[in-house]
């Protein structure tokens, strides 16, 4: 089912951009923002940015198959991470499922060659998990929105030229059925961007977004007035499929970094790392073998409710794979600035994408036919 | 890397399935446990179907049976908790055999036209499965514990270190072999301890790795169909029973655990699959091999014992009580959970080996 020659040529392709020291300067690389951004628009120029688009939005058409299989290769070779995921992750795949030509032609391009950043206006102080109790307001006035809020956690924001907004457009229907989504252009008069202060070094900084009488126009409604949850749920979807990859490219570069640690004299304590280290290999494994299964089932037209445990397992692997290093490095891992950012950013994994708690609600209520609360 | 299920294991799948509804609700499993006799008429049915015969390898060296089809009834049997000597005879004896080569063929023929056979690898003191005996001037010695479904054999598969290497060597059940009944967790799935002093009938050389393999990946199989199984009862009831108004599987507390024991059954599911496609690739070497299975069995251990307990608890007092099938499964996955390594001891080797620190 996959090529083995388009892996070949991805893998030289890959090669070839990378400076020949990265792997040996990695620690610093991988703070490098220059370089992920050239790495996205040499991909976008090459056609692996999305493999499974057109060449004209940086891909070749591929199947999902061989998609999986170049992200994979991506992954364990420690490409350069995008620098702005939200733009090709989340808001590329709802421009191009939802937009109209006009919005493709103009926003798909610049974001997908990484030009132009993309913020994600979802949650708001009061509506975190509960995702459809936002309360930023969008009024129809002519041939704009006037929108009234206030985002919080938008990543990125301040470095970024758009945003997809939800925001309530029909406060009389049921909560979810009363969101729109609009392209909301962060250079508009109104719009105040605050970065807020991350309690670890990070490049992907949050910001509270305040809407004061935002003037949106009518044409920027992305999918229908009052078809935002579908938007979400469809942009979201798409990100689901990547974070598993992406953690589980951690969760690899934390067990060898396990396995870098030499264990010590203490046998009884080696033995529970060890224990550990085998049960997070079977995670770790686990995640790739349901991923390929949820891919194969999809492909062959079949359900694949194993799929809803992908991000649940890898975000719980990627954690307990740094707290073992950081046990296994015993009081070696309180001077270490890198295991500090690892465990500080694999907390994020179960609260980023939906809760650990929304996934297991998920898992509980569609797989396993329980009632809701 | 291909390691979901074909549209013929599917339909494997189903037919074994329907099979078991009817022959084999779980009243059987409990009928089992105070008839010894019971499992030879379920037995009979099945060797019948031809499942047996997936413990034979094709003549010409490329499996007829995959060990992805043994799997696939392994698991159906498992969710059954089928009392019969499926797992212990064709997928743990005759798995160690399956390497064998030539040397075997006349006993893998036998265990596939039904003859039962046991897999003797539990040296005493060890959690971890073995070589337990020695084969000496043509005689094979030693003891083994736990030997799953040994009451039931008449032939015994063991591992014996030997001058030329490790052997796979088959025993009769007869003079020479000494067996020891006891108590057991899951008495619709009897082991035994065994004692032996006897002639082989069949001897041939194998690789530690490869011939422990197939077993954990079988016994792996089993569990994951009684991790489902015992998960589905768990749901069920969470549905209907009501409390403070409301079905209990409305309440985080419970449907959180389910979740997680979903998770863990996914888990270990997809660790066996994929370990059971690896087994079936020649191209893998045998310490890889060893490794995927070891994690499949390890992963479906936690699972199967997981759920059960989730189980118990969801069902509370009920799930204490003789003529409620909530413990039927808890024996089974207990039990087979201790059964060729518990799941720490498992994961220990495997972290080890992963580690470098293994010799």
């Amino acid at each position: 089912m996959t090529h083995p020659d388009l892996i070949a040529e991805y893998g030289a392709w890959l090669t070839d951009f990378l400076p020949d020291d990265y792997y040996d300067r990695y620690r610093e690389y991988r703070w490098d923002i220059e370089l992920r951004r050239a790495h996205q628009c040499a991909a976008f120029e090459a056609g692996w940015l999305q493999p499974t688009w057109s060449r004209e939005h940086g891909g070749r058409s591929l199947g999902l198959a061989d998609a999986m299989e170049i992200r994979l290769e991506a992954a364990m070779r420690s490409a350069p991470k995008l620098p702005n995921i939200a733009g090709p992750g989340v808001a590329a795949p709802g421009i191009r499922q939802f937009g109209t030509a006009e919005q493709i032609d103009r926003l798909l391009v610049p974001l997908l060659r990484g030009d132009e950043w993309w913020a994600l206006g979802m949650s708001e102080p009061e509506a975190g998990s509960d995702f459809a109790g936002l309360r930023t307001r969008a009024v129809r006035d002519g041939d704009v929105f006037r929108v009234k809020g206030r985002k919080i956690w938008t990543t990125q924001a301040h470095q970024s030229r758009w945003c997809t907004l939800y925001a309530r457009t029909d406060p009389e229907a049921a909560k979810h059925r009363g969101i729109s989504c609009l392209i909301l252009d962060l250079e508009s008069p109104g719009v105040t961007i605050e970065p807020i202060r991350m309690a670890s070094i990070s490049d992907e900084t949050f910001c509270e977004v305040i809407l004061d009488d935002v003037e949106i126009p009518v044409a920027s409604l992305l999918g229908s007035c009052n078809g935002g949850w579908q938007v979400a749920m469809s942009s979201l979807n798409h990100e689901r499929q990547m974070i598993w990859i992406m953690n589980w490219v951690e969760i690899q570069r934390g067990l060898n970094s396990v396995r870098e640690v030499k264990t010590t004299d203490d046998d009884y304590a080696s033995g529970q790392v060890f224990t550990e280290l085998g049960s997070l290999l079977a995670d770790a494994e686990a995640l790739r073998a349901t991923g390929y299964r949820a891919l194969h089932n999809e492909l062959d037209g079949r359900p694949s409710p194993e799929a809803d445990i992908l991000k649940l397992l890898g975000s719980h692997t990627l954690q307990r794979v740094w707290e073992l290093a950081a046990a296994a490095a015993g009081p070696r891992s309180i001077g270490d600035g890198d295991l500090l950012f690892e465990r500080q950013d694999a907390l994020a994994a179960t609260i980023y994408g939906g809760t650990s708690e929304i996934q297991r609600n998920i898992i509980a209520e569609r797989l396993l036919g329980l009632p809701k609360g | 890397m291909d390691v979901g299920l074909n549209s013929g294991q599917l339909a494997l799948r189903d037919s074994v399935r329907d099979v078991l509804r009817t022959e084999c609700p779980p009243a059987v499993a409990r009928q089992a446990m105070i008839d010894p006799q019971r499992w030879r008429t379920l037995w009979k049915t099945v060797v019948d179907l031809g499942w047996a015969e997936l413990a034979v390898p094709g003549a010409d060296g490329d499996d007829t049976f995959g060990r992805l089809d043994l799997i696939v009834v392994l698991e159906e049997c498992g969710a059954a908790i089928a009392p019969i000597p499926l797992l212990s005879s064709v997928g743990m004896a005759a798995g160690v055999l399956r390497l064998a080569g030539a040397a075997a063929a006349d006993v893998l023929g036998a265990i596939g036209s039904g003859a039962v056979a046991a897999l003797a690898v539990h040296p005493p003191g060890c959690r971890l499965p073995g070589v337990p005996t020695t084969l000496q001037h043509g005689r094979v010695q030693g003891r083994a514990v736990a030997v799953p479904g040994l009451a039931r054999a008449e032939l015994i598969v063991t591992l014996a270190s030997s001058a030329d290497g490790p052997v796979a060597a088959v025993v009769r059940v007869d003079d020479g072999v000494t067996v020891h009944e006891a108590e057991c967790t899951d008495p619709a799935q009897p082991v035994a301890d065994v004692e032996i002093d006897a002639e082989p009938v069949a001897v041939a050389p194998v690789d530690l790795d490869s011939a422990f393999a197939t077993p954990l990946v079988a016994a792996a199989a089993d569990l994951v169909g009684v991790a489902g199984a015992v998960l589905d009862r768990a749901v069920e009831h969470a549905k209907t029973r009501q409390q403070f108004d409301k079905p209990i599987g409305a309440f985080q507390g419970i449907k959180h655990a389910l979740a997680d024991n979903y998770v863990a059954l996914e888990r270990a599911r997809g660790l066996t699959y994929a370990a059971a496609a690896r087994l079936d690739d020649s191209a893998t070497p045998p310490p890889a091999a060893w490794n995927a299975a070891a994690l499949a069995k390890a992963a479906a251990g936690e699972a199967a014992v997981g759920c059960a307990r989730t189980a118990v608890q969801v069902h509370g007092a009920l799930a204490q009580t003789w003529e409620h099938d909530i413990h039927l499964y808890l024996r089974h996955a207990w039990q087979g959970a201790a059964t060729l390594g518990d799941s720490r001891a498992l994961y220990h080797a495997v972290g080890r080996r992963f580690a470098g620190a293994a010799t």
